[in-house]
């Protein structure tokens, strides 16, 4: 098993019950394909550096994962077909850090309902 | 009270009375890689407050003569910049 990092941007008019259906969406992925969910984060609405596509704006969300090659393919192969997505981008780690969080919770999609 | 005074100043003055053409200086004139060593921050395309030390204004690459990273702390860099560019963080 090999350790994942894999990272996903989305469009900017996303509401909260499409943003769950669709990461819960690539976590079954994940299962299926002999994979395994460590962690997710949501990065929330970031500005992005450059526009990509026409936009300006995105939703970051990251999954930490475990799992053989053919996970991450899978896993790409539904993602090139979404819509939704601007981006996406899976490096591979030897250990996973699962303390340090450089983006923190404070603009993730439930805070701010609230 | 008075030794210790005396020796102070000796030191002081030693520094830099070699400094002539035939004798190396003591004095350390480079900088070490900021990478290594203890308590060096580990490198991460997550880490954009770091990353964003070692790029220009217009957001190029640093070369390492000027930031004096190591060669192989700077492959690292670079990678983790470019990793940190396609996701539109720098």
């Amino acid at each position: 098993m090999n350790c994942y990092e894999h990272t996903f941007i989305t469009k900017q008019d996303l509401q909260l019950s499409q943003a769950k259906t669709l990461v819960n969406k690539y976590k079954d992925i994940i299962k299926k394909n002999s994979g395994k969910v460590i962690k997710t984060e949501e990065w929330g609405l970031r500005n992005l550096s450059h526009v990509i596509k026409n936009n300006k704006k995105g939703f970051y969300f990251h999954i930490k994962l475990e799992g053989v090659g053919k996970t991450v393919k899978e896993l790409e192969k539904a993602e090139n077909i979404d819509e939704v997505l601007i981006r996406y981008l899976t490096v591979r780690v030897k250990k996973h850090d699962l303390e340090e969080n450089f983006f923190g919770e404070k603009g993730s999609l439930e805070n701010k309902q609230k | 009270m008075k030794n210790r005074r005396k020796f102070n100043k000796k030191r002081q003055n030693s520094k830099y009375s070699k400094l002539n053409l035939f004798q190396r200086p003591d004095v350390k004139f480079f900088k070490p890689c900021p990478f290594s060593g203890k308590n060096a921050p580990v490198i991460n395309y997550k880490n954009i407050k770091l990353l964003k030390k070692y790029i220009s204004e217009s957001g190029k690459i640093l070369p390492s003569r000027i930031t004096s990273v190591s060669l192989k702390k700077q492959k690292e860099l670079s990678t983790s910049i470019k990793r940190a560019r396609l996701l539109a963080l720098l």
